[in-house]
């Protein structure tokens, strides 16, 4: 039986911030199977964020290699991107004044989907998240759990291998977290992997668990 | 309402001060600009192309800043389009409502105040005022590498601005200058783009060749277009590597 090719693969990660003397992040290695859900936790300002961020492009380490299905986060940029889905933390990202269905066809376009893909994109998507009835309401006139729901829906149009998950329950209600759920097995099921950060699992189901601690990586 | 304000407010702010300068134009008689009708062509063509120059050069960083501050920028960054592309195209819709503004503020000057547009040679105007557009562009993405690195949209595009509307002749010839500054004039596109649309548009005498201003125009965009591109992204490559990117 051969292993199979890590969706994401993080070797030796290192990064340090100015003025502080110990690492955030010290020679972390990872490797994100298809079909697999893995879940980061650790307290708060332990590099949770920056490790996601790392993966996702955002931070270039100090030392260390990223791949997300092969692809360098720069040398191969729009292919890297395209295959990666972020949700940060917070509730930030979103445009005030435009509707739900606006959001998503602006970042059907940023995604680069193909223009014979885009409706169909957006139909599932919406659906996958229930965002239907909120279509044509602005995002600042719906609620926390809501736009919520629209950061989600974002990180998963266009269908990426890789989804990065910071703190993906803020302001979701059980049937957001459901949702989530829902759409997290869809992605395992054709081929795509997850990595979820938050302080805890908040009882949901992961094929593994890790630890940050120190700037380092450890199986839970 | 907001978005319509957004075109009125700048075109209200430009008839006042096309207003404001026919009364002035009426105390000016000096041989470097003419009659006061001749002054009041002049300074009204310099107003429009302040305005061009102020959509490239100041709104496209501050919407970038917006952007950082609301934590979308994380998204253009993050998307396949890329941050470079996208605050490229931050320059689309402020420059095409500056032009829209411009020709709405001649209109106005030519029905309040009897400017005479020159037919058909103002046409001209069209294709050398996108090549003066896209001189001017580079600029807004220099400043916008700025804001990249150092977080701040209006200081710098603000000095920017200040400069090009006192050393650049947007106001009155750069032939009044003191000598020893009026080298500035010569060394960015803003003076060359001025003395063209004016000439073309309400037939000011041109101190030098037409074809001149033209081929400094293009040079200008084809040295500082690579210039800024390369800025630009080296400005996202230390973000990136400072950890700094999408910080606000």
């Amino acid at each position: 039986m051969t292993a199979l090719t890590p969706v994401l693969r993080l070797d030796g990660i290192s990064k340090r911030w100015p003025k502080v003397p110990s690492p955030v992040l010290a020679d972390v290695s990872l490797g994100v199977e298809p079909g697999s859900l893995v879940f980061i936790g650790g307290a708060n300002g332990v590099g949770k964020t920056t490790l996601l961020r790392v993966a996702a492009g955002l931070i270039a380490p100090d030392s260390g290699e990223i791949r997300v299905g092969g692809l360098h986060p720069v040398r191969d940029r729009r292919a890297y991107q395209s295959r990666v889905g972020f949700l940060p933390a917070g509730t930030s990202g979103l445009y005030a004044r435009l509707t739900v269905a606006a959001h998503l066809r602006l970042w059907s376009r940023l995604a680069m989907l193909p223009r014979g893909r885009r409706e169909h994109a957006i139909e599932a998507t919406a659906a996958c998240f229930d965002l239907e009835p909120l279509l044509e309401r602005r995002v600042d006139r719906i609620s926390m759990g809501q736009r919520q729901r629209v950061r989600l829906a974002m990180s998963f149009l266009h269908e990426p291998a890789l989804v990065l998950l910071d703190e993906p329950l803020t302001s979701l209600d059980d049937a957001g977290a459901e949702l989530l759920t829902g759409a997290l097995g869809e992605l395992a099921a054709r081929g795509g992997a997850a990595l979820w950060c938050a302080p805890d699992p908040a009882g949901a189901s992961f094929d593994r668990s890790y630890w940050l601690e120190h700037g380092e990586l450890t199986p839970a | 309402m907001s978005y319509p304000f957004s075109f009125v407010t700048p075109l209200v702010s430009a008839m006042f001060g096309v207003t404001l300068f026919h009364y002035i134009a009426q105390l000016v008689h000096a041989p470097t600009v003419g009659t006061p009708d001749q002054y009041f062509a002049y300074v009204v063509v310099g107003i429009v192309i302040l305005g061009v120059l102020t959509s490239a050069v100041g709104t496209p960083p501050a919407v970038l800043r917006q952007e950082l501050v609301a934590g979308t920028f994380e998204r253009l960054v993050l998307s396949p389009f890329g941050a470079v592309r996208s605050a490229v195209c931050m320059m689309g819709f402020p420059l095409v409502r500056a032009v829209l503004i411009g020709v709405a503020t001649l209109a106005f000057a030519d029905v309040a105040f009897g400017l005479h547009l020159r037919w058909p040679d103002s046409l001209l105007a069209i294709p050398v005022g996108a090549l003066a557009a896209v001189a001017f562009a580079p600029f807004g993405l220099a400043v916008s590498a700025s804001v990249i690195l150092f977080k701040r949209a209006t200081v710098v595009s603000t000095l920017v601005i200040s400069a090009m509307s006192l050393l650049a002749g947007a106001y009155f010839p750069v032939s009044l200058l003191p000598a020893w500054i009026r080298w500035t004039s010569d060394v960015q596109p803003f003076t060359p783009a001025t003395e063209l649309m004016r000439h073309l548009m309400v037939g000011t005498a041109m101190t030098g060749s037409a074809w001149l201003d033209v081929l400094k125009l293009a040079a200008f965009a084809a040295v500082l277009l690579p210039a800024a591109g390369v800025a630009l992204t080296g400005a996202v490559q230390m973000g990136r590597r400072r950890g700094t990117l999408i910080e606000y």
